[in-house]
C-alpha cells in the first residue's frame, strides 16, 4: 500500500481535525456508498437470509415472518435421507475430480508444448480458446446433438468403423463421463492460457544455467518449472475446483441429471428443489452444504499447494 | 548418435508437437464446424442412415426458418443492452469503491475492505434464493431491471480495481489537488486514464459473463420478449426437438458472432487473462 494504513482500528474511527481531509473523507464515503449498499442487499445480506432459511421449511410463498422453525432438520435430511442428494454429491465430486485432473495436465502439456519453438503460436491459442467464450448453455446443446444415440456424429463415426452405438449421455454409464469431457473440451483452453503466461515469466537465465550444468529436458521440467509453476498450478486448481463443483448450464440442456440421476449435480438438484419443489429450506441447507464443502477443498488446496520455500 | 541423426529426431519430434497441435487444435473447432454443416442440412439428411457427412444442397432456408420463428434482433437487443448495462455498472462501482479503498483513509475503511473480500468468497449459488426473493419482493420479475440490478457491482471487480490503484503514484493526486482539481475530477480525469487497461479487462469478462449468463435469466425472465440469447436457445431445444437443423441454425446464430469478434479482438483478450488469472 503506497497510502499509509490508518494507525488507528477500525473500531475507533479516528476522524481528522482539518476540515479539507475531512472533506476528502467524505467524498470517499460517496464514493463507496452506492456499492457497499448493493454489495450488502445483494450479497452479504442474502447470504444471512440464506443461512435462516436453511433452518426453516418455506415455499417463498408465505410470509417470511411465518416460517415454521426446523432446526437442523434440513441438514439432517439431506445428510442420511435425501438419496438423490448424496448421489449428486458424488457425482459433483467425481465431475471436479475429472474435469480439474484433465484440465490441468492437458492445460500443462499443451502449454509446454505453445511454449516451445513453435510456429503461429497466436494462431493455436485462439483455436483452443473458442469454447471458453462461447455460452455453456450453447455448448451443451451443440454436444447434446454430437453426442445423440442415433443421429450424434461421434456415433456416425463409431458404427462407421464396426464398433457398436454407444449411448453417451444417455447411458447411465457413460452420461457423467460424456459430460466431464464436454467440461474439458470447454476450459481446457483457459488454462492453457494461464500456464502459457505462467510459463512465460519464468526467466530463461534458470534454463541457461542449468543447461551449463548439464541438466536434461526432465530435470529442467522438475526442478525449474514445476517449482516456479507452484502459485499457477495452485490458481488454477482452486478456480477449476470451485468452478465444477457449481457445475449447472451444462447439465441442465444435456441430461437434466438423467438417466436415473447418475449425472444429477448438486446446484441442478438445489434448482429443481428450490424452483420446482418450492423446499427453500432444504435447498439452502444444499448450498450451504456445498458452500462448506468447497470452502474446505480450497483451504486444503492451499494447504498443499502453496509456496512452502521457506518452511522446508 | 551423428549430426544427422540428431536433426532428424529433432525434426521427426518437432512433427510430432505439429501433430499433437493440430489434433487438439481439429478437436476444439470440429463441435462449431459441425455445428454449422448440420444446420445447413434437411431434417430427412440429419437422420440419413448410412449417415451424409455434408448436405446434398446447403438449406440456406434453414435460417428464414429460423428467423420466421424465433425473433433473433430482439434475442440480440435484449442480450446487448442488459450485459452493457451491466458493464457500466461493475466498471463504474469498482472503480469508484476501488479509488476510495486505495487512495483514502477513512474510519471503516479496513472493515468495509475485509467485507468486501468476504463476499469476493460467495458463490453465486448460495445467495440466488434470497436475491430471487428480494427481485420478487420488489415486483421485478420479468423485468430488465429483475435481469441487471443485482449484477451491476461486483466485489471482485472492486478488489481489482483497488490493486491496480493502489499503484497509481500519490505525488500525482496531490499535484491535481494543488491545481484546484474536486476529487471526483481527479478520479475522472487523472486515475481512470491511468487505470484504462484493467477497465478493459474487467468489462470484457464482464461482458463475456453477463451475456452468457443462463439461470439467472432463466429465475427472471417469463415472456419471450425480454429473452437474452441463451434463453432464445434454450427455448429453441423443445420447439425444435425433432428438427436438430433448425436447432443447430439457432444456436450457429448466437454464437459464431461472438466467436468472430473475439478472433479480431483476440490479442486483448489474451493479454487481460494472462492480467487477472494471475493477480486475483
Amino acid at each position: 500500500m503506497s497510502s499509509p494504513a490508518i494507525k488507528s482500528s477500525w473500531w475507533m474511527p479516528d476522524i481528522p481535525k482539518s476540515a479539507v481531509l475531512r472533506r476528502r473523507m467524505l467524498w470517499a464515503y460517496v464514493f463507496v456508498a452506492a456499492p457497499i449498499i448493493a454489495l450488502l442487499v445483494f450479497l452479504a445480506g442474502p447470504i444471512l437470509f440464506s443461512g435462516w432459511v436453511s433452518l426453516h421449511r418455506w415455499d417463498m410463498l408465505s410470509p417470511v415472518g411465518d416460517m415454521p422453525w426446523r432446526g437442523l432438520q434440513n441438514y439432517v435430511f439431506l445428510l442420511t435421507r435425501d438419496t438423490v442428494f448424496i448421489k449428486a454429491l458424488g457425482n459433483t465430486f467425481l465431475f471436479a475430480i475429472g474435469g480439474v485432473g484433465a484440465n490441468t495436465i492437458l492445460g500443462l502439456g499443451f502449454a509446454l508444448l505453445l511454449n516451445s519453438k513453435i510456429r503461429g503460436r497466436a494462431v493455436w491459442r485462439v483455436l483452443y480458446f473458442m469454447p471458453v467464450i462461447t455460452a455453456p448453455l450453447a455448448l451443451a446443446v451443440m454436444f447434446s446433438f454430437i453426442f445423440d444415440r442415433n443421429y450424434g456424429v461421434v456415433n456416425n463415426v463409431i458404427t462407421a468403423l464396426g464398433l457398436p452405438r454407444q449411448p453417451f449421455l444417455s447411458g447411465p454409464n457413460q452420461a457423467l463421463m460424456t459430460l466431464i469431457f464436454i467440461a474439458i473440451y470447454q476450459y481446457v483452453g483457459y488454462y492453457i492460457v494461464i500456464f502459457l503466461a505462467g510459463l512465460q515469466g519464468i526467466p530463461q537465465d534458470y534454463y541457461d544455467a542449468a543447461q551449463v550444468d548439464g541438466a536434461g529436458n526432465w530435470q529442467e521440467f522438475r526442478f525449474i518449472t514445476l517449482p516456479l509453476l507452484r502459485p499457477v498450478m495452485l490458481f488454477v486448481v482452486v478456480t477449476n475446483t470451485i468452478g465444477a463443483l457449481q457445475v449447472f448450464d451444462l447439465v441442465f440442456a444435456t441430461t437434466g441429471g438423467a438417466p436415473a440421476n447418475s449425472s444429477m449435480t448438486v446446484v441442478l438438484h438445489m434448482y429443481n428443489t428450490a424452483f420446482k419443489f418450492s423446499r427453500m429450506g432444504r435447498a439452502s441447507a444444499m448450498a450451504f452444504i456445498l458452500f462448506a464443502i468447497i470452502m474446505l477443498i480450497t483451504i486444503l488446496q492451499v494447504r498443499l499447494l502453496r509456496d512452502r520455500t521457506y518452511q522446508d | 548418435m551423428t549430426k544427422d541423426e540428431k536433426s532428424s529426431l529433432q525434426s521427426a519430434g518437432s512433427a510430432l508437437k505439429y501433430l499433437v497441435l493440430v489434433g487438439g487444435a481439429f478437436l476444439m473447432v470440429f463441435p462449431f464446424v459441425w455445428m454449422t454443416i448440420a444446420s445447413l442440412m434437411t431434417a430427412g439428411e440429419i437422420q440419413m442412415r448410412p449417415p451424409v457427412w455434408l448436405p446434398a444442397s446447403p438449406q440456406f432456408s434453414n435460417y428464414s426458418e429460423l428467423a420466421r420463428s424465433i425473433p433473433i434482433g430482439r434475442l440480440y437487443f435484449n442480450s446487448l443492452f442488459t450485459s452493457g448495462i451491466i458493464v457500466l455498472g461493475v466498471l463504474l462501482s469498482s472503480s469508484l469503491a476501488g479509488f476510495a479503498f486505495a487512495k483514502y483513509r477513512f474510519p471503516g475503511r479496513e472493515l468495509l475492505f475485509y467485507l468486501i473480500l468476504a463476499t469476493m468468497m460467495i458463490p453465486f449459488f448460495v445467495t440466488l434464493i434470497p436475491v430471487f426473493f428480494i427481485v420478487r419482493q420488489l415486483g421485478w420479475i420479468d423485468t430488465y431491471q429483475g435481469l441487471v440490478v443485482p449484477g451491476l457491482t461486483s466485489a471482485y471487480g472492486i478488489f481489482l480495481m483497488r490493486q491496480f490503484m493502489v499503484t497509481v503514484p500519490d505525488e500525482l493526486i496531490d499535484a491535481a489537488r494543488i491545481d484546484g482539481a474536486s476529487e471526483p475530477m481527479i478520479y475522472w480525469r487523472i486515475v481512470i486514464p491511468l487505470v484504462k487497461p484493467a477497465l478493459a479487462t474487467l468489462g470484457t469478462f464482464t461482458f463475456i459473463g453477463a451475456w452468457n449468463n443462463f439461470l439467472w435469466p432463466l429465475l427472471v425472465l417469463n415472456s419471450r420478449e425480454l429473452f437474452t440469447l441463451p434463453l432464445g436457445i434454450n427455448s429453441l431445444r423443445s420447439l425444435y426437438a425433432d428438427n436438430t437443423n433448425l436447432l443447430m441454425a439457432g444456436t450457429a446464430v448466437a454464437v459464431v458472432p461472438m466467436l468472430l469478434l473475439f478472433v479480431f479482438l483476440q490479442r486483448y483478450f489474451i493479454k487481460g487473462i494472462a492480467l487477472t488469472g494471475l493477480k486475483g
